[in-house]
């Protein structure tokens, strides 16, 4: 038996030929991606400065992160891609023109560097932004009590894909630590293949959940994964060679020279700033939302000692009273007041669904409406209450319902009571009746029991 | 059988340099231990360990298969459990088995290192130990996350939600049930997890491309462990399982890319493989192409007819035509009295679904028992098949129905079953969804006494039977099977189940009368009216069954 090996002493050349071909795509990629990941776009400073930099909040970084560039009024679209290459095309053309006219001795293997840099650090700040608000569960948070009142069939597949996500917060935080984790494998040269290779998998199915599910980021997660794409395809030859046909391979090893001192700080400092803007600031803010102020739901205490679900006993409309009915369209079904200002109302009562469905951070009470997002069946108002003379002041907070308003006087002759009366903006008038229900959710049972132990229920 | 090793000569051309003979690198004493308790470890978890699964292999009609015969091959308990499956009584979630197979496998290895040591040995035993154990792991992972990916490729596994599931509410499902409705209801979306799923395990039967299909393999499977750890979904042993080989299998590359990446230097590869004389290498090449035909073609096209005719998690026989959709209650009167409409009422039926198999869902305002497994397994019955009434609340009933077209009567029985038959016997310790193994509780043993069937028998007539006909063939000719036949020659056992015998009567579906026997004996009238309800989850156009 004989084998066979090679000394290391006998390393080949770094091979540094660029073939014209190569040249050609690099030019274009080179000014695609320029135009993708610079700021370039003037709503971006729009943006910038609307910021209150004394105040700075998470929301104002995680949008920052979420730049892209665009064409059309609001998000970005394909098409924008699509004007994006043309301009890369062109571009190539003419610098591939020069550089044949003039000898322009271009060092492709620094411009190739540079640009993976300016890609690995874009793909980085994108992963954190996105990594904290799973990681300190926020971007799904738990259902509301509406939520888990409502059908499944209810719900938008996007609703019901976050709806899934908020109910196992630990998982969430697990997504979020394997996007940090690629994160920072991209912020070091040498695990930057491993950190695309992560980012491929993990936005890959993101990328493809945001089709399946309808979500709005599909081309956001897709712009992702086409970076995750280019600086995995630098190693891509070289990997083959070494683990599937086992063929000796020399390291891509072109990096440049920070011999210079000034170069060296600013190296240091542009990292520092990345590390400490997009991971520490904005990590230690997402850590006190978590605890005190989750950006999802609206913040403003609902009325003391009343949240639950209540079950319409008794239903008059103009004077008149409706008996229990699933198929009327006026008559409440049952009647849901969350922990914080909202109250939801099922009935049969078509809802114009809000069908927003792309990330964005909120602040304001009133924008803060996830809880209602991609969901029928339920109609939700939030309201103002006059604990003095016992009147609520409810909102209808779908955008499609915007003129719905009910002045409501209340009285709780009980604990588990609650007797609403009043009228609405078109002066139609009830008397409603709400029992308390009791009410044990499954979900919540058997994540308290387990699945071993039988539950009646 | 001699030993060549990788790099050869065409790589030397590539980089104009001359080979230098010389002899990889000698194995190290820990090294050898270390292998040793792996060798033993991984084939004890690659070989199955139960009598069932080699009767099943050994009895398959494979002129009729059936899916699930081929499922049944891929997927199988293994480890060693011949000490039991617990370790202080304590099944470990379940990785009780992995360790007590660890520990053997230490003593086992030390063993043998005593025994080797008392003999001249040559590391190049253990190359080619070390290439033929890579070679076991490899296609019992392969095999293994192709039957796994199957049915998600055709999405059968995580079915489509019936309209009972649809109308319940969300906070009415167990965690478990949500994360499997979540993939149900995007059917292409479960294409792409099974289409990933099989890509991996396809890579791993070929040599050049173990490392990507490990890779994939332990990142798609890394993910399903942990969403079964976070949903309670009871299959994170199995998909540990895979996570495991594939880790195993990328051991050999990690120094290869330390060097590589972290340290960038020239890295040379070195590979052991044997060199087969020529009928090995027929039969290598045999035995691939078998498993490849078998696993990759066979196994799709029954896996594609199970979805287009007999999705397992589904009934599979049509319901009553007319009798299909969303129905409210117009009217209920229990034995001749009225009762209205009111959600708190624990006796009224409240909205009644008749799915588009042979299903009937109401709901009522009463605590019952809830069956909280996945609902999945191999029933071949479609009352067995239970997906749409498992992890689910809400006072939902779920009726299976026997239909007498001809007299109009509908012979019903409750979905529920307090102690389920046993499913999946050929999974074992670690096999896929058997929670009961899987926690390391006994099985419910089958045919004690107090279980016995105590119902009438009898309870539908000769006379109806020959109208109702026979379930097992009332599915497409296509997917007729030996399975099948031989599951419904067995009659049923300790078949405790509530009863409605009821008379239909409508015109064309819109407006219904249900009158009979309820499973308390009371005599109900129900005036159903078809309701048009509205969903935000839309169906696919990948619609499993054929009804």
């Amino acid at each position: 038996m004989t084998t066979a090996t090679y000394n290391p002493a006998h390393t080949p050349p770094a091979s540094t030929g660029w073939k014209a071909y190569e040249k050609i795509l690099f030019r274009f990629f080179f000014i695609y991606f320029l135009i993708q990941v610079l700021p370039l776009d003037w709503k971006f400073y729009r943006d910038l400065f609307a910021i209150n930099w004394l105040h700075l909040q998470y929301a104002d970084i995680f949008n920052i992160a979420h730049y892209t560039p665009s064409f059309f009024a609001g998000q970005t679209r394909f098409a924008d891609w699509a004007i994006f290459s043309g301009i890369a095309a062109a571009g190539a053309v003419i610098w591939s023109y020069l550089d044949k006219k003039n000898q322009y001795s271009t060092n492709y293997d620094a411009l190739y560097y540079w640009l993976r840099v300016l890609l690995r650090y874009r793909l980085a700040i994108a992963l954190l932004a996105y990594g904290f608000i799973k990681f300190f569960p926020l971007q799904s948070p738990p259902p509301s009590l509406s939520n888990l009142n409502t059908p499944y069939g209810d719900f938008t597949e996007w609703k019901l894909f976050s709806l899934s996500l908020g109910i196992v917060p630990g998982y969430e935080a697990f997504l979020g630590l394997v996007e940090i984790i690629a994160a920072v494998l991209l912020l070091y040269r040498k695990t930057t293949t491993l950190g695309a290779f992560i980012v491929l998998a993990f936005t890959g199915n993101v990328f493809m959940s945001n089709l399946a599910y309808g979500g709005g980021e599909t081309v956001y997660s897709f712009y992702l994964v086409l970076i995750a794409l280019f600086l995995f395809a630098y190693d891509v030859p070289k990997l083959t060679n070494l683990l599937a046909f086992g063929r000796p391979t020399a390291p891509n090893n072109y990096r440049p020279s920070f011999t210079r001192p000034r170069l060296r700080y600013a190296r240091l400092a542009l990292k520092a700033f990345v590390v400490l803007f997009f991971g520490v600031i904005y990590g230690a803010q997402t850590y006190a939302a978590i605890h005190h102020d989750p950006y999802q739901y609206p913040a403003a205490p609902g009325l003391a000692g009343a949240q639950g679900l209540y079950n319409v006993r008794e239903f008059r409309y103009n004077h008149q009273t409706l008996p229990y009915s699933d198929i009327d369209p006026i008559r409440w079904q049952d009647v849901v007041l969350e922990k914080w200002n909202t109250l939801s109302i099922r009935s049969n009562r078509p809802v114009v669904i809000d069908s927003t469905n792309v990330d964005s951070i909120h602040i304001t009470d009133q924008d803060r409406t996830f809880e209602l997002q991609g969901s029928a069946a339920r109609h939700y108002y939030s309201y103002q209450a006059d604990t003095v003379h016992q009147l609520l002041v409810l909102q209808n907070r779908n955008p499609h319902h915007r003129t719905e308003q009910w002045l409501l006087h209340y009285e709780r002759p009980n604990d588990s009571t609650l007797i609403l009366s009043g009228a609405n903006q078109a002066k139609d008038s009830v008397y409603v009746v709400l029992d308390r229900v009791n009410k044990k959710y499954l979900l919540e049972e058997v994540t308290k029991k387990g699945r071993s132990k039988s539950i009646k229920l | 059988m001699s030993t060549i090793t990788i790099p050869e000569i065409h790589a030397a051309r590539n980089n104009q340099l001359p080979p230098l003979p010389g002899i990889s690198t000698p194995w190290k004493t820990y090294e050898l231990i270390a292998f040793r308790i792996a060798f033993i470890f991984f084939v004890a978890i690659s070989i199955p360990n139960n009598a069932e699964w080699y009767s099943h292999v050994f009895h398959i009609n494979w002129a009729r298969l059936h899916y699930r015969d081929l499922y049944d091959i891929a997927r199988f308990g293994s480890g060693i459990n011949v000490f039991g499956n617990t370790i202080f009584g304590s099944p470990l979630y379940g990785y009780a088995n992995w360790i007590i197979t660890f520990l053997v496998s230490v003593v086992g290895g030390l063993i043998w290192t005593v025994i080797d040591s008392r003999r001249k040995n040559t590391p190049l035993e253990y190359n080619q130990l070390y290439y033929w154990l890579r070679v076991v792991v490899r296609y019992r992972a392969g095999i293994g996350i192709i039957g796994f990916g199957f049915t998600k490729l055709l999405p059968v596994q995580m079915p489509f939600p019936s309209l009972g599931l649809l109308n319940t509410n969300f906070g009415d499902f167990s965690a478990q049930k949500i994360y499997w409705l979540i993939i149900g209801i995007v059917p292409w979306y479960q294409v792409f997890a099974g289409i990933v799923e099989v890509t991996a395990g396809t890579l791993l039967f070929f040599r050049k491309t173990t490392t990507l299909g490990a890779a994939l393999l332990v990142g798609a499977l890394g993910d399903i462990v942990y969403v079964n750890f976070a949903y309670d979904g009871g299959v994170h042993v199995y998909s540990s399982y895979f996570v495991l080989l594939g880790s195993f299998l990328l051991v050999q590359d990690v120094p290869k890319l330390y060097r590589y990446w972290i340290k960038e230097e020239y890295t040379v590869p070195v590979y052991h493989f044997p060199v087969l004389s020529k009928s090995w290498q027929y039969a290598r090449v045999a035995l691939k192409t078998g498993v490849i035909v078998l696993f990759l073609g066979v196994l799709y096209y029954l896996q594609l007819v199970n979805y287009k005719y007999d999705p397992y998690k589904q009934p599979s026989t049509a319901g009553v035509r007319a009798l299909r959709g969303n129905y409210r209650v117009t009217e209920f009167r229990i034995n001749n009295k009225v009762i209205p409409y009111d959600p708190t009422d624990s006796i009224r039926w409240q909205r009644v679904t008749f799915e588009k198999w042979t299903s009937l869902t109401y709901t009522v305002n009463r605590a019952t028992f809830i069956d909280l497994s996945n609902g999945g397994g191999d029933p071949m019955r479609d009352i067995n098949r239970t997906f749409e009434l498992t992890g689910t609340g809400g006072g939902q009933r779920v009726f299976h129905y026997y239909a007498d077209s001809i007299d109009h009567v509908l012979y019903l029985q409750d979905k529920y079953k307090a102690i389920p038959d046993r499913r999946n016997r050929v999974a074992g310790v670690g096999g896929d969804q058997n929670y009961d193994l899987n926690a390391g509780r006994p099985l419910a043993k089958e045919g004690r006494k107090r279980d016995k069937d105590t119902s009438d028998r009898n309870w539908i007539s000769k006379a109806a039977w020959a109208h109702i006909g026979d379930e097992n063939h009332m599915i497409d000719k296509t997917v007729w099977t030996a399975r099948r036949d031989r599951e419904f020659a067995v009659p049923l056992k300790n078949e405790k189940r509530n009863r409605m015998v009821l008379q239909y009567e409508t015109t064309d579906g819109s407006h219904v009368i249900l009158k009979g026997v309820d499973e308390h004996k009371d005599s109900i009238y129900v005036v159903l009216d078809r309701i048009n309800r509205p969903y935000q989850v839309k169906p696919s156009t990948l619609d499993a069954g054929k009804y």
